[in-house]
């Protein structure tokens, strides 16, 4: 987790580890350029400088390995490679059987290819889009031994998507892991009162309700800020509009009963929400 | 058939053996001779491939009467059935179920060989049936016991004589067992017949 000074306050984002995890003298990350940045990605490219320091906090795995598996299926879109980088870095040096596919928008899109082919040699398999390639994942799951386990880091559409086909194709959900990199969803507006000490908070479109809790001063607890984790779940009290659930956290009874949301990337539909906080 | 609350938590519980309709193929492993769910899970088999490896002879005998078409592969005893077990999962792919009928000396050590094939709890079931005769590991020299019916059994290793209690290892497959007099040698409780 990366504490980045925006203009506009501090603005904390997570980034996947892509270096070697044994090399405890430093920490790599790999960051792309997004065109519609909110901020953090085009600070990092533009205004950073060498020399700079900036606030971490301490490494969390949310996507960990089987390490009984017979055989690994490591699944890359886009930038979602970097936590690859590192599954395959730890498989090359446990010496554990392991395969990788990359899917990208254009060749000079593929990042990290190079290193994940030293790693992995010949079983590197890149699905180049602009040379009209895709990645099936019905061909990619189909006949594998017993005991593999998949792994895909990649948008929202394709985790879904993965997990459909692995479902149909009869793969338990136990060795079907995903991470999904998610950055807080805009919005329309709308206000949080805090329960507990009467507080309102307004929430912009363009931040997620976690940012405006901490710009406002409060501090709700959070680690992965990318719906997965869990941290900052929290009990809604009221409210008065549409929940837009974006976490891959809560249960869908949980979402039914409208008394849970996760503030680092879900929000409501305008009016106001009710917290105890 | 109604499970039976465990006096312990590491107790198994096996529920009513039904087919997993999220598998695309399934073997079904029997070890003991339950003709009334065998009748049963082949009167309605599932989707997809559907192989029985029967290690009871009796269980044979019924399915070859029952007409069923399932694929099946007859091994003479325990033994031979769990090698070919192996051979069966060394080649099958992801989407298998594996269901396992018999006592649970046999369905925890298949259950044991699927594991290192790298199966989850969530591709096997498990159903105990036939005898409730008990696999027995002594804590003191680390030996298999199997067949257990008492409560007290000599240990196959070191031959001292075992408590054999309700805890269960699924790891190993088997309930553990310690030396009923180490406190007061030849102070033992009389023998009975507890896993019939």
């Amino acid at each position: 987790m990366l504490s980045l000074p925006l203009p506009g306050g501090i603005r904390r984002n997570p980034y996947s580890l892509v270096g070697d995890p044994h090399d405890r003298r430093k920490w790599r990350i790999a960051v792309r350029r997004q065109e519609q940045s909110r901020g953090g990605s085009a600070w990092l490219h533009e205004s950073a400088r060498e020399g700079q320091p900036l606030k971490v906090s301490m490494p969390a795995n949310l996507f960990p390995m089987a390490r009984l598996a017979r055989h690994h299926i490591l699944i890359a879109g886009g930038i979602g490679v970097t936590p690859i980088v590192s599954h395959a870095r730890e498989l090359a040096r446990l010496g554990h059987s392991f395969e990788v596919h990359y899917a990208h928008r254009a060749p000079e899109f593929g990042v990290l290819v190079d290193e994940l082919r030293q790693l992995a040699g010949g079983d590197v398999y890149c699905y180049v889009a602009s040379r009209n390639e895709m990645l099936d994942f019905r061909q990619l799951l189909a006949e594998r031994p017993l005991g593999t386990h998949a792994y895909l880091c990649g948008p929202q559409g394709m985790v879904e998507n993965f997990h459909q086909v692995a479902r149909d194709m009869g793969w338990p959900d136990t060795h079907v892991h995903s991470e999904r990199f998610l950055a807080p969803p805009p919005g329309e507006a709308f206000a949080v009162k805090l329960a507990r000490s009467g507080r309102e908070v307004a929430v912009p479109g363009d931040q997620s309700m976690l940012e405006a809790l901490e710009a406002a001063g409060a501090e709700p607890p959070f680690l992965c800020r990318g719906g997965a984790c869990g941290q900052c779940e929290t009990e809604v009290i009221a409210c008065d509009s549409a929940f837009q659930h974006n976490d891959l956290f809560l249960s869908q009874p949980e979402r039914d009963s409208g008394r849970k949301i996760m503030p680092c990337v879900s929000r409501i539909a305008g009016g106001c929400i009710t917290i105890n906080l | 058939m109604s499970a039976a609350a465990p006096s312990i938590k590491s107790q198994p519980v096996y529920h009513a053996l039904e087919w997993d309709a999220a598998g695309v193929s399934h073997l079904l492993f029997v070890a003991a001779d339950d003709r009334p769910l065998l009748e049963r899970l082949l009167a309605a088999p599932p989707r997809g491939d559907l192989t029985v490896l029967v290690t009871d002879a009796a269980a044979a005998d019924h399915l070859r009467a029952s007409g069923s078409d399932a694929h099946t592969v007859v091994e003479d005893g325990l033994a031979r059935g769990l090698e070919a077990l192996e051979s069966f999962l060394r080649t099958a792919d992801m989407g298998l179920r594996l269901y396992l009928v018999g006592c649970e000396d046999a369905i925890w050590q298949a259950a044991g060989i699927a594991a290192r094939y790298g199966m989850s709890s969530a591709e096997i079931r498990l159903f105990q049936t036939g005898t409730k005769a008990r696999p027995v590991f002594c804590v003191h020299c680390r030996a298999m016991t199997r067949g257990v019916r008492t409560n007290l059994a000599d240990c196959s290793g070191c031959g001292r004589t075992l408590f054999v209690r309700d805890h269960f290892s699924r790891r190993l497959g088997a309930y553990m067992g310690f030396q009923i007099d180490a406190e007061e040698p030849g102070v033992k409780p009389p023998v009975e017949v507890a896993y019939p």
